[in-house]
């Protein structure tokens, strides 16, 4: 037998061992189902998905996306496992050294055992490629996503994304698993790989990286997604390439590729060369696993006692159930202990969750400060995962590991119940996880202080948020997996399917909660997004059903211990026997038996079922919004509508009962035309609704909530009428079915209503978004604008005055829009009437337990404890109604006021007078000397006051532009006026990069086609219109838009805009050209510079070079010759904005379009150390960090 | 007294492992010797509660054993055929973990008697070194440390002396042989030398089957006269075997010692009589049972073989004797 056959039985062998091991079926199943959701459109990885548009998933590209996440997210950690325990298992079974006994050499057996493994992991994937073949070409060839079949698509992206991935994960973990001879090692790399990839290499990209920096993250990220977004989906090259152009591999990356396949077969080769070692050697530890065993003196024998065993007087009393689990438990911690990987994972686990934490994000790429409440509920998600994975692993483990070493016949027949022997071992598991809960809480305090001493934060460190949120979330789910863990373990009676399964029951988990959101509270074991966290009153709105449900899942846990302890494989079974228990009538005495145990579960999970589907989220519950479009939208959709000119509103808030006595009238002006015979009003569902027409009681005409007013006489041009309701309602009633925020309530924490859509009063005429089945409309005209334009936010017709009456427990502030007319409290509760001095377009309520700072014409209502920004803010929302008032429109309204609202509801409304801001926003802003993004967040929100409110956009493409990206220039001017041209750069580059980050270009549309906010290039947009009209020219054109649209009814979109601000352009050429590319196109410059050099001439330096823009627009742009830094980090605001004294520049100006290159000429007065393309950041573009050379 | 009846055990493929085998084991020392698969090993299993039967019980004191193995856990002491033990540990640690769940008390307290049960197995000098660098010997003797320790009602020991040198082994037969004093203890083996030194009472397994219950006095009594033993060359040491029933034959420096069982008749030239030892009673029964067995062979090792608390392995026995 020659070298190549005995390796090659090996490789036999060890391919028909692995192909039975249960764990690789579940993976093939699921690899199945993966196939399917992708080809489906169900399951969509990145920007690759189903909507009609997007690249094809059967294109190169598609491919290449899916099999660069798919191995690194799924495959990597099943081939992981069976690889690295290959070798580890034939320890366990010490059938090595028979085997080397052979003439089997080292090389061959190690070899052969990794190409065995490797040939299943193989067969698998050609086994999901040809799956997915059929699904995407034959199953689902017509959909839109799916495009011609290649072969080449699916064989290249394996072969450039499988391939080096498949080799790293069997090679690297197979070298661990022979070194270390610890199998929890061998986990320990594909979840190192996994967090790393998704949590930076593949996902973090900051503007500001380096390009070095990032395309070393290109290269060592091994899924190689990285390098395919950076460098071909991050660049708009339109649908079609990515359908139809090969991809192209640099050099650089190929190389990369190489390197991880070169690094997956060296970890074999040194893993031959270890194993050989140590057989020859005969040590069982490697050197550095043998560092972490304490060295004892060796004793040398004596002789031994001849005394009989009867002198010892030994007496058996067997232990206790507790004294028994706690006996097994103390053993299973100096198990922990002893070995090595509890050090890699408690860091590696605190590391991301204190990652997930400190690196997070608010609103508009703001820092958020961080309360113990916001660290507790930030980290929760990430402990949760990652623990569970490590209690699979443990849990596992620590059941086999006594028939792994030969002990579980001796320790089988100790006297000790198999629930303490379980239970003990589950202790033993829940210390690891309480240590890790106890590291992460120690190291939460860490975060609350370095926030004090860095960002000067006055938030202090609270235990209680963090016992609410771990204690109340976590320890339940800890214990059902455990013990679900244990089940399946007993169950199965197998290592590696107790490991598919529940690998498989935690990443269906995953699925489910990525493809179909949060698990609804019966469903919900993980205690995934169970807690919102606020300040404010965090357990006011989902307290009695997060409490069902974590008493749901504890209470599963002595029925899984029972089915354990009846399983677990202590004796092992007869398969006669067995086979008797599964007969109906044994297996349904056998459940008879547990049935007690399953009494709470049941009447738990009946207790969340039904209190669910009598709640709020009851099934049906939206069933009248189907009625109601169904019955109405034919009739009554389109219609015209009076305007209100009066709302008048009686509200008696009952925060603790979640309930609102509503009673009011709204005031009808035809200010049309023609007359109305009559009126419909929409209604919520708010039971028995007492009406009233021109003062009298009346019965509208009821079609599903649209009221329908038969007027005594037709409403004349010019007449008005008066429409009155009252009535109870209830927000929130019962409980919900899912956990998840709100944007309106009624509860303890606070109350937040608004008067888009009918929850708390009604809604003039027909509201085309109540159950719309959302059907994909035609394409809107270009000139849809043209003529007579409906709002898109608020009430059509003209503006309207309000009156509010608000009664509530005197503890709580109660706003309303408009300026407070009279306060009074009396018998515990207090009144406040608000009257609107300007008209509105919408209303809204808010109301607190606040504490108050007042400005100058502004008032800031905030949550007690977060008064940590609330200076700045009010400094900054005085600054906005100031210079806003004198660039756009003078402000007509006496007061200006901002609440602050639990975050149950994100983000923030702009109501006229009356904003709210979520907590999360603003009032929890990190200070951040290099930014003020908490003045941002205050400006942009202060800023609809004029642009959203008395400039009420228009529905439909370009409209909502009018409203978000034009308070996103707003806050740019206000950041320029208040802090000055540094803090404006560091601005706009920050829009800049959350444009190029976010942006999706093969989806991309131009803003006039576009129904979104356009945040960022739309104030970019008006930023750069602002540089070519001049900053005048374009506040007085902008001040005559609003001007023109303020009082309706018409609502202007982009093109209205655009046609007001060329009056005011002093070259309409170039105003129009500029308009055309963006607003009307899809461009974004890029510039690069090429042959730059410097040269003395005399007493000057002149540079040359050569600057190309290889995107697309076209733009002029400087280019400068730059000595020093421009700015100073030294001092206050005011210090940091002034140039500094070393600072010089020379520029000139280049003006390129599309994949135009132009020299340039420099002369300086100095000796410049480098060349940046648009120093003063005034054109927008990607890639701005690369358009820079340093000489 | 433990009590086995009609126990069956089939293993999927199907293996009869035991094929309804019954024995009643009184107080004291009692042997099961057996050639490897006899089912030695799987009856040990199944009275330590280990193992699940396809049928039979099994009784220890009135408790049924099977119904329950809880109840046999409380009173006995297993050392397992092959075994391991947490390798982290020290073995000092390890047996002390050991008989604090086993709830073994002793007056100097559980540490103080781990230490002198691993001084009973001279163990002592490697009380503090990790179990992971321990012999197979040691192993074996930590082995028989946890399994002597409490108590035990019943003592159920696997193969107990593999593995031990010569003194340990007589160190672990004067151990057993004290323990057996006042409880029952089963012992598995297929080193006969085992059962001669310490069983009054043995069994012999064959394939799941008890072939024989004797005392090793009465089975070697019972082959009184009829053993004869001398050497052979090589080249005739077929005609030999061909000729007469060959109990065992040694090649010590190319000559072969051999021993033949001749009950009638005169021994081949250069044999004398020999004293009859329990190997040659066993041997003669493997023989029997196995593949071309001779009855007479069978008969004369077990059939007539009195054992005291042994009537159903003797009907055994007998069976198996007269099926040949």
């Amino acid at each position: 037998m020659n070298s190549f056959t005995r390796w090659w039985e090996v490789v036999r062998r060890e391919f028909l061992t692995q192909v039975r091991r249960p764990g690789y079926w579940i993976l093939l199943v699921l690899m199945g189902m993966l196939a399917f959701g992708l080809s489906d459109g169900s399951v969509t990885i990145a920007s690759g998905g189903g909507e009609a548009g997007r690249p094809h998933l059967t294109s190169v590209f598609g491919q290449s996306r899916v099999q660069a996440v798919l191995i690194v997210s799924v495959g990597g950690l099943f081939l992981a496992i069976f690889s690295g325990l290959a070798v580890i298992r034939d320890i366990e079974l010490r059938v090595g050294e028979v085997f080397h006994a052979t003439r089997l050499t080292v090389r061959e057996y190690v070899w052969g055992k990794f190409c065995g493994g490797v040939a299943v992991f193989g067969l698998i994937w050609l086994l999901y490629l040809c799956t997915s073949i059929g699904f995407n070409h034959i199953l689902h060839g017509g959909k839109g996503h799916i495009g011609f079949f290649s072969l080449a698509n699916y064989a290249f992206p394996t072969l450039l994304f499988g391939l080096p991935q498949l080799l790293l994960f069997a090679g690297v973990p197979f070298l661990i698993g022979i070194w270390s001879r610890r199998s929890l090692l061998v986990f320990l790399f594909p979840l190192v790989v996994l967090l790393l990839t998704f949590s930076v290499l593949t996902t973090w990209s900051p503007g500001w990286l380096s390009p070095e920096v990032n395309r070393t993250l290109m290269l060592i990220d091994p899924s190689g997604f990285r390098w395919l977004t950076e460098t071909f989906l991050k660049v708009d090259r339109g649908v079609d390439f990515y359908n139809t152009s090969p991809l192209r591999p640099d050099l650089g990356f190929v190389l990369s590729r190489a390197a991880y396949c070169a690094a997956g077969l060296a970890s074999v080769s040194v893993a031959a060369a270890s194993y050989a070692r140590r057989l020859a050697t005969g040590a069982s530890d490697s050197p550095i696993v043998r560092l972490f065993r304490r060295r004892r003196a060796r004793a040398t024998a004596g002789p031994p006692s001849g005394a009989p065993l009867r002198d010892l007087e030994m007496a058996t009393r067997p232990l206790g159930f507790a004294r028994a689990a706690v006996a097994i438990a103390r053993s299973e911690v100096r198990d922990l202990v002893a070995r090595p990987p509890i050090y890699f994972f408690v860091p590696l686990i605190l590391l991301q969750a204190i990652s997930t934490t400190t690196l997070g994000y608010g609103y508009f790429g703001s820092r958020v400060l961080l309360t113990p409440g916001t660290v507790a509920d930030q980290q929760v998600n990430t402990l949760n995962l990652l623990i569970c994975c490590l209690l699979l692993f443990y849990t596992v483990e620590s059941l086999h590991k006594e028939r792994n070493r030969g002990m579980h016949e001796i320790l089988h027949a100790a006297p000790v119940g198999t629930g303490a022997m379980l239970l003990g071992k589950t202790m033993g598991n829940a210390a690891m996880a309480g240590l890790i809960l106890l590291a992460a809480l120690v190291s939460g305090a860490g975060i609350i202080v370095y926030q004090q001493i860095v960002n000067e934060s006055p938030v202090g460190y609270a235990l209680f948020p963090f016992v609410a949120v771990w204690g109340g979330v976590l320890l339940p789910t800890f214990a059902f997996w455990s013990a679900l863990v244990t089940a399946f373990f007993s169950l199965l009676r197998n290592r590696y399917a107790a490991y598919g399964a529940g690998l498989v029951f935690l990443m269906y988990t995953v699925f489910r909660q990525e493809t179909e959101g949060t698990p609804g509270w019966l469903t919900n074991w993980q205690g995934w997004n169970l807690v919102r966290w606020t300040d404010m009153g965090a357990f006011t709105l989902h307290g009695t059903p997060l409490l069902l449900n974590r008493l749901l899942y504890l209470s599963f846990v002595p029925l899984l211990v029972a089915v354990s302890v009846r399983w677990f494989p202590r004796r092992a079974f007869d398969a006669a026997a067995t086979l008797n228990r599964l007969r109906p009538r044994a297996l349904a005495l056998g459940t008879l038996r547990l049935l007690p145990l399953a009494v709470a579960p049941i009447v738990l999970a009946s207790l969340l079922f039904f209190g669910g589907r009598s709640g709020y989220q009851r099934p049906g519950v939206n069933d009248w919004r189907e009625a109601y479009w169904q019955r109405n939208f034919a009739t009554w959709d389109g219609l015209e509508m009076p305007s209100v000119t009066h709302v008048d509103l009686d509200l008696a808030i009952e925060p603790a009962q979640r309930s609102i006595a509503v009673t009011g009238a709204y005031t009808f002006l035809n200010h049309r035309d023609q007359p109305y015979e009559e009126l419909p009003i929409t209604a919520g569902r708010w039971g028995s609704i007492e009406w009233t027409l021109a003062g009298e009681i009346h019965e509208p005409e009821d079609r599903a909530n649209l009221f329908v007013f038969a007027l005594d006489g037709p409403l004349a041009p010019g007449d008005t009428v008066t429409i009155g309701f009252s009535y109870d309602l209830e927000r929130h009633e019962g409980m919900s079915r899912r956990p998840g925020g709100t944007s309106q309530f009624i509860l303890e924490s606070g109350v937040v209503l608004n008067g888009f859509e009918p929850t708390f009063a009604p809604v003039p005429g027909y509201d085309p978004d109540i159950g719309s089945p959302g059907f994909r409309g035609p394409e809107i005209e270009d000139d849809f604008y043209l003529g007579q334009t409906e709002p898109l936010i608020g009430w059509a017709g003209r503006p309207f005055t309000v009156r509010t009456r608000i009664t509530i427990p005197e503890e709580y502030t109660a706003n309303g829009v408009g300026q407070l007319v009279s306060e009074e409290v009396a018998d515990g509760r207090r009144t406040v009437v608000w009257e609107t001095d300007d008209p509105v377009r919408m209303f809204n309520v808010i109301a607190g337990r606040y504490d108050v700072i007042d400005g100058d014409g502004t008032t800031i209502y905030y949550h007690p404890a977060h008064d940590y920004y609330v200076e700045e803010m009010s400094a900054t929302l005085d600054a906005a109604r100031k210079y806003y008032a004198e660039w756009f429109h003078p402000f007509p309204r006496s007061v200006l006021k901002l609440s602050e609202m639990p975050a149950f509801s994100p983000g923030a409304q702009g109501f006229p007078t009356n904003i709210t801001f979520s907590e999360e926003m603003g009032f929890l802003t990190q200070r951040d000397p290099r930014s003020h993004l908490g003045f941002m967040v205050v400006a942009h929100e202060a800023a609809h006051q004029w642009w959203g409110n008395l400039l009420g956009p228009g529905r439909g493409p370009g409209g909502n532009m009018l409203s978000e990206g034009m308070s996103h220039y707003s806050t740019i001017l206000l950041h320029e006026q208040v802090y000055g041209d540094r803090y404006r750069m560091e601005f706009t580059k920050r829009l800049e990069e959350e444009y190029v980050s976010r942006r999706r270009v093969d989806t991309e549309r131009p803003m006039v086609k576009s129904m979104g906010g356009a945040y960022n290039r739309g104030s970019w947009a008006m930023w750069m219109l602002q540089q070519q009209m001049g900053r005048e020219n374009i506040l007085a054109g902008l001040r005559a838009f609003i001007a023109s649209y303020r009082d309706g009814p018409d609502h202007p979109v982009i093109q209205d805009m655009l046609a007001v601000l060329r009056d005011f352009a002093p070259d309409t050429a170039a105003f129009d050209a500029f308009a055309e590319q963006w607003f009307f196109e899809v461009v974004l410059p890029e510039y690069r510079l090429s042959e730059v050099t410097r040269v003395q001439e005399g007493d000057e330096w002149v540079v040359r070079g050569t600057v190309e823009n290889v995107g697309t627009g076209r733009m002029p742009v400087q280019v400068g010759a730059v000595a020093g830094e421009r700015w100073s980090d030294r001092g206050d605001d005011a210090d940091r904005s002034v140039v500094a004294a070393g600072y010089r520049d020379a520029r000139t100006e280049v003006v390129l379009g599309a994949g135009e290159s132009a020299e340039f000429v420099i002369r300086a007065a100095f000796e410049p150390d480098r060349v940046v393309i648009d120093p003063d950041v005034l054109v927008l573009q990607v890639n701005r960090a690369t358009a820079t050379f340093d000489f | 007294m433990l009590q086995i009846r009609d126990l069956v055990k089939v293993y999927p493929g199907p293996v009869a492992a035991l094929q309804g085998v019954s024995l009643e084991v009184p107080k004291g020392m009692f042997g099961l010797l057996g050639p490897n698969g006899a089912g030695k090993t799987t009856l040990m299993r199944i009275v330590a509660g280990l193992l699940e039967p396809t049928s039979g019980t099994v009784y220890f004191d009135g408790e049924d054993i099977v119904d329950d193995p809880r109840r046999i856990h409380r009173q006995l002491g297993y050392l397992p055929q092959d075994f391991g033990f947490y390798p982290h540990l020290t073995g000092e640690s390890m047996l002390r973990f050991l008989l604090v769940l086993k709830g073994v008390q002793a007056p100097g307290g559980v540490k103080h008697l781990a230490a002198e049960l691993l001084d009973r197995v001279n163990l002592s000098y490697a009380a503090n070194r990790k179990v992971k660098t321990y012999s197979g010997g040691m192993l074996q003797r930590l082995g028989v440390a946890q399994a002597l320790a409490g108590d035990p009602r019943l003592l159920v020991v696997d193969e107990p002396t593999a593995g031990l040198d010569p003194e340990e082994r007589l160190r672990f037969y004067r151990l057993l042989a004290e323990l057996a004093e006042d409880r029952t203890v089963l012992l598995s083996t297929h080193i006969v030398e085992d059962i001669s030194v310490l069983c009054p009472r043995v069994a012999i397994m064959y394939a799941g089957r008890f072939v024989a219950a004797t005392t090793p006095v009465e089975a070697r009594n019972r082959l009184a006269g009829t053993i004869y033993q001398g050497e052979v060359e090589q080249g005739d040491l077929a005609t030999i075997e061909g000729n007469y029933r060959v109990t065992q034959a040694i090649l010590i420096e190319g000559r072969n010692q051999v021993r033949i069982h001749l009950p009638e008749g005169p021994p081949p030239t250069g044999f004398e009589p020999a004293e009859p030892t329990l190997e040659d009673a066993y041997l003669l029964l493997a023989q029997a049972n196995g593949e071309g067995g001779s009855a007479d062979a069978g008969r004369a090792a077990s059939s007539d073989v009195q054992g005291e608390g042994a009537s159903d392995a003797r009907r055994e026995g007998a069976s198996a004797g007269n099926a040949l």
